[in-house]
């Protein structure tokens, strides 16, 4: 028999982990439908990677920052080192 | 004045000679929402009392400031931005405005729309039928001529797709061209802003607007701006490539079609010559692995406390792909999945960057079939996935990619051809498709699909 890729008690633990609630037939649904996602991806391994490195940024950016003098307008208005925000209470 | 099917541009210069009043503009475009959105449901949010700038259609996942953004869940039901996205931002300093916030799918996450917690959108080629997606509603509210141009983003097909099956252009850019500030968070390293429009010259004018370097999104490239209405009128001569493994498994209809329009391209000059590319089944694998894992971190923030509704008010699809996405980043499955997926995207990348030493543009079909009948996505394995299969390539490395319409099959539904570019090459892109545009009019696809839908 083919070895089970997830079981029920992983995808509680996902829900978990991700803070969902899931219906009895949630976590039926989302087993089979994980596994199936997870059957195909494999196809992945036809492609000989050790030699590769990962790709996280597609345009090759490196250390971006603010240029020199340039001021961040749309953030929290600061007055010294507090934020001032609208009255709440 | 008769109004009906002019170009945003055409549009334009009727205010800037008073010909007509923005006024008048707004109300002429409300007047057919109000008649066919009903039918159609292309939007989530009318501003039924806009009356200033030229209107085009926003996807709901930009934020605009004090007009509801609800990324079609309910989680976001009762969200008011407090801040302007940079690329609706930059459209009101064009003197554009939002006439209405456009469907989609949940969060984007789909090609049908039907995710939406607003309810499907239907084709206005055929109400029966999905508009496509994510960028659903934005396509039918342009085909149906509901506004002159809309804005959509496209993260694995989400612009290009929807344009195909309603028969319009879309423009996914380079990752990067287009600022992401203000729009709610997909798949972060993937998620491209772009302009959808009825004829090329209006997408050039656009894409020239919302383009180039904002400090608010770190992604953006400081690489400059072309003139792309320039660019597109220069006389210029490209070698096309055509890769055989994007034409496994598609419709005969569309492969003729696709033949068709490459016929169009040699008779106006270009050389085309056949490429090897990867087959697109190891884009949608790395598509699925990398985006479900940025869609669980960015669907993380929402917990209903500080706005928005709680995670109970999340749908199926996005429960799907957290749970997807927190399992490839968790403990042990880390290396064999997310980060193996990552070499792959490099793989893909190193793919494209050698057939572009050898040619300036890649063209092929845009979908695998034309526009599906509501409910039909369910007997798809992938819950869709496969649909945008030829997209996510491009989507993988980043490149720019545009979908035009080349005519219709038997069943009268657009078929969608796609040309991909090199990096931040979107004017040769858009310049090819101006020469196509030129020599066939789309053949009448566009015009066909306005004038369905009469004032």
């Amino acid at each position: 028999m083919k070895k089970k890729v997830l079981t029920k008690e992983d995808i509680l633990h996902l829900a978990k982990l991700s803070n969902l609630k899931l219906s009895d037939e949630e976590i039926e649904k989302y087993l089979k439908q994980l596994e199936e996602t997870v059957e195909y991806v494999k196809n992945l391994d036809e492609l000989k990677t050790d030699k590769v490195s990962p790709t996280s940024q597609t345009t090759n950016l490196t250390d971006v920052y603010f240029a020199d003098g340039e001021t961040n307008e749309r953030g929290l208005k600061l007055k010294e080192k507090y934020f001032i925000v609208k009255r709440i209470m | 004045m008769n109004l009906h099917g002019k170009s945003l541009l055409e549009l334009k210069q009727l205010v800037i000679e008073k010909k007509i009043s923005e006024k008048e503009l707004n109300q002429y475009f409300l007047k057919r929402i109000r008649k066919f959105n009903p039918k159609l449901n292309a939007f989530i949010t009318v501003l039924e009392n806009n009356q200033l700038g030229i209107p085009y259609g926003a996807k709901d996942m930009f934020c605009t400031k004090g007009i509801r953004t609800t990324a079609a869940s309910k989680v976001l039901d009762n969200f008011v931005p407090p801040y302007e996205s940079t690329v609706t931002k930059k459209l009101q300093e064009a003197g554009m405005s939002v006439l209405g916030k456009t469907n989609m799918d949940a969060w984007a996450h789909g090609a049908s729309t039907e995710t939406s917690d607003y309810g499907v959108s239907k084709n206005p080629w055929d109400n029966k039928r999905y508009p496509g997606g994510s960028s659903g509603g934005s396509a039918a509210a342009i085909s149906a001529y509901l506004v002159p141009a809309a804005i959509g983003t496209d993260t694995g097909g989400s612009i290009r797709h929807p344009s195909a099956w309603c028969g319009v252009i879309g423009l996914k850019p380079t990752y990067g061209r287009v600022s992401r500030y203000g729009v709610i968070a997909m798949g972060s390293s993937w998620d491209c802003p772009g302009p959808m429009t009825l004829n090329v010259e209006d997408n050039a004018y656009l894409l020239k607007q919302i383009a180039g370097k904002d400090k608010y999104d770190a992604t953006s490239s400081s690489i400059a701006v072309q003139d792309y209405t320039n660019e597109i009128k220069k006389n210029k001569k490209f070698k096309i490539g055509i890769a055989e493994s994007y034409f496994a498994g598609i419709d005969d209809q569309i492969k003729k079609h696709v033949y068709k329009s490459i016929d169009v391209l040699k008779k106006l000059g270009h050389a085309v010559k056949p490429i090897k590319l990867l087959p697109p089944k190891y884009s949608i694998s790395v598509y699925t692995i990398l985006q479900r894992a940025e869609v669980s971190s960015n669907l993380g923030r929402y917990d209903g406390i500080r706005y928005g509704n709680d995670r109970n008010f999340f749908g199926q699809e996005a429960k799907r792909r957290i749970m997807l996405g927190t399992y490839t980043l968790s403990y042990g499955y880390y290396d064999a999945f997310y980060k193996n997926a990552q070499k792959v995207r490099s793989i893909i990348i190193e793919n494209f960057k050698s057939v572009f030493k050898d040619v300036d543009l890649i063209v092929g079909p845009n979908t695998p079939v034309t526009a599906l009948n509501i409910g039909e996505f369910e007997k798809y394995p992938f819950y869709g996935e496969l649909m945008d299969q030829l997209n996510e390539p491009a989507s993988t490395a980043g490149i720019p990619d545009l979908s035009i319409p080349v005519g219709l099959d038997s069943n009268n539904l657009p078929i969608g051809f796609q040309i991909m570019g090199n990096y931040f090459e979107e004017a040769n892109i858009l310049n090819l498709a101006y020469q196509f545009e030129k020599e066939t009019d789309f053949f009448g696809v566009i015009k066909k699909g306005i004038n369905n839908y009469k004032d």
